[in-house]
């Protein structure tokens, strides 16, 4: 009865190693092409945009209605508008040419060449999206200061 | 417009690539400055792990287009495109960081806002219990408060009660319900004669001298609830009795039952001596008065009659019945005024000398006149003289009379008894600054129901023809002219008790400065 106990507790074991010394091909393992990265930084941003949402919403229905609280929803909505803009920048930079750039003299003076369709001028301003993510970050600064503020005003009452 | 330069763009993506880091990092400082104050505050533990995700996506992203930047300008392209993979790699995991730390805030603050309205429940119960003990505490203090207010009231009252019960001159005593005296305060203790060991054997019966009054007491304390002014005589320890006024109250529990009484008794044996003693002098004095009234009245007849029967007398010879019947009324006409001369001496009507006066030899003369006689009847006289008493003022021949009186009285009394003793002492008495005479026999003694009558006019136990009744009311009359006072005792009372016989104590104030040779009054 014992050697029959012991010979099933050594089954795992022993199946590891036959696996081990006698490999054969491991079909199992998926291999990824090049756009699978991309699709991933965009499904990210549709994850993060979604996820601000979330805490938008969250936020809101917190009732927390000082001024921190606020601040950190403004920073939702510019973070929002952020990835949408990003997204869109990722989205359409295949359908920009290498023969849509011109450089005449090094990179610095690098030009998009016309003729300007929607998704070029869309390109072009996808490019600026720092005009979004920077307000958006001085709004969470905001947030957190004023809270912090905040709480060290409670803390003295 | 034929192209759009790329310039812009680039140095916005550098410039806000710089401002991001730094405000990405203030942010995470100031979500740090948060965390460091509450630790335990999901809030700020969910702003600083955001805030950390948010920072490192936040230079992650900005180092990778700096970097970019950098290498473009500088003409790297190829390396760009070696890092770029890992740039964007990078991005996206922390990027998909940031997401999932974001999705956490809604369950998050659910579970913080149940925690915090546990929390909140708890304070109120916490505070509600704080309060609660504040309250107790505050109670326990005004109890305590109370307690120390009302106990020191009760000290004050329980020291009052005492003092009136240690310093009150009257008898105050307890005693439960079979009659045994529980507590009796000093003054009834000194009044009865007892000691403070013997207090906790005596019962009420011990005190109470007659058996009807202590029946009508607790008759009476049972059935009314108290006795008030009630007047009866207590036994002191000494066998000597004492008048007492009486208030006591019954003591019920709580079932109504008679637990025992408590009572105040004054002692009113001096004023009832003093009441005794007033309205005999107060009887004597009208006594007196009307003697003296009857005496002028009877005198001046008596006179006549007396005058006549001696006028008469010459006109009839001794030997004829006319004549033998004048001496006859002679003799008790003459009777009649030694009478009227007597009443007159009662109510001190008679005239009187003041002179000094030794009592030790007025009662050596009395004695020496009357021992005769005495010794005829086997009545021994003793005599215990005190020497060097002081002399006191007075008529010497009313005062012999005073003490031939006495020793006349007691010379009866022991002729009966077929002899006996006769002591005749005398002693200055320093409190009252009194002389006393005192003569006592061994006779027969006064019976106690006349003993109060013996010195009003007329009053006598001897048989008739014997004595006109007069004697101890003309010595009482004399005795008072000479501001002393006559004492009696029957039995009388000696150091060994006491005696068979009467005693009779005479007591002469000694007068200080010159004696006046006569006073009429």
């Amino acid at each position: 009865m014992n050697a029959i106990k012991n010979t099933r507790k050594m089954f795992p074991f022993l199946l590891l190693l036959m696996v081990t010394v006698c490999p054969g091909n491991a079909w199992a393992v998926q291999s990824h092409g090049a756009p699978e990265g991309l699709y991933v930084h965009q499904l990210a941003h549709i994850f993060y945009t979604a996820a601000l949402g979330y805490l938008f919403w969250g936020v809101r229905q917190s009732a927390f209605k000082s001024q921190g609280w606020r601040f950190l929803q403004i920073f939702c909505i510019f973070m929002i508008a952020w990835n949408v803009v990003a997204f869109t920048g990722h989205f359409l930079a295949p359908f920009i040419d290498h023969a849509d750039y011109t450089r005449e003299a090094g990179y610095l003076s690098t030009h998009l060449q016309g003729p300007f369709t929607g998704v070029k001028l869309w390109y072009y301003f996808t490019q600026l999206d720092h005009l979004f993510s920077i307000p958006s970050l001085f709004f969470l600064y905001l947030a957190m200061k004023t809270i912090y503020r905040s709480s060290c005003e409670d803390e003295k009452i | 417009m034929t192209s759009l330069p790329m310039l812009p763009a680039i140095m916005i993506d550098m410039a806000g690539s710089l401002v991001i880091i730094i405000l990405s990092f203030l942010s995470l400082r100031y979500a740090w400055l948060l965390l460091r104050k509450q630790s335990e505050n999901f809030l700020w533990g969910f702003l600083f792990y955001f805030c950390l995700t948010l920072f490192c996506f936040s230079v992650s992203r900005a180092v990778g287009h700096l970097i970019k930047q950098i290498l473009l300008i500088l003409d790297n392209r190829e390396q760009w495109q070696v890092l770029a993979p890992y740039s964007g790699g990078f991005n996206t995991l922390l990027m998909i960081s940031l997401a999932a730390v974001s999705i956490y805030y809604h369950k998050g603050i659910e579970g913080y806002r149940a925690i915090q309205r546990k929390a909140h429940s708890l304070k109120e119960a916490n505070d509600q219990l704080e309060i609660s003990a504040d309250k107790l505490l505050q109670l326990n203090v005004d109890l305590e408060d109370m307690v120390e207010r009302r106990t020191k009231k009760l000290s004050a009252s329980e020291k009052k009660f005492r003092n009136f019960f240690i310093n009150s001159k009257d008898m105050v005593y307890f005693c439960d319900s079979t009659n045994r005296l529980v507590n009796m305060n000093s003054a009834g203790l000194e009044m009865l004669g007892y000691s403070m060991e013997e207090e906790q054997e005596l019962k009420l019966h011990d005190i109470f001298c007659n058996e009807e009054d202590l029946e009508n007491y607790l008759e009476t304390i049972v059935a009314v609830g108290f006795v008030e002014d009630l007047e009866v005589e207590f036994l002191r320890a000494d066998g000597t009795v004492i008048y007492v006024l009486l208030s006591a109250t019954a003591v019920f529990g709580e079932n109504r039952e008679f637990t025992g009484c408590e009572g105040i008794a004054k002692d009113l044996t001096r004023v009832r001596t003093m009441m005794e003693q007033l309205a005999s002098s107060e009887k004597m004095a009208s006594v007196g008065q009307m003697a003296a009234g009857v005496a002028h009245e009877i005198n001046t007849p008596l006179g006549v009659i007396l005058g006549y029967s001696q006028l008469m007398m010459d006109d009839f010879t001794p030997d004829s019945e006319e004549g033998q019947s004048l001496i006859v009324i002679e003799r008790q006409a003459k009777a009649c005024r030694k009478i009227v001369a007597d009443l007159l001496k009662f109510s001190r009507q008679a005239e009187s000398a003041r002179e000094n006066i030794l009592i030790n030899e007025v009662l050596s003369d009395v004695l020496a006149v009357t021992e005769h006689s005495l010794n005829m009847d086997h009545i021994h006289a003793h005599r215990d003289f005190s020497e060097d008493l002081p002399t006191v003022v007075g008529d010497t021949e009313k005062l012999r009379q005073v003490f031939v009186n006495f020793i006349n009285n007691a010379h009866h009394a022991m002729e009966e008894e077929g002899g006996g003793d006769l002591f005749l002492s005398s002693h200055f008495e320093e409190e009252s600054n009194r002389v006393v005479a005192i003569i006592r026999d061994t006779g027969h003694g006064i019976p106690e129901d006349v003993i109060a009558k013996i010195f009003d006019p007329f009053f006598t136990t001897k048989s008739v023809g014997k004595g006109t009744g007069l004697g101890l009311s003309v010595s009482y009359g004399i005795i008072q002219e000479h501001g002393g006072v006559i004492e009696v005792e029957s039995p009388a009372h000696g150091k060994e008790g006491e005696l068979q016989g009467t005693a009779f104590y005479v007591k002469l104030p000694v007068l200080s400065g010159e004696p006046v040779s006569v006073n009429k009054k």
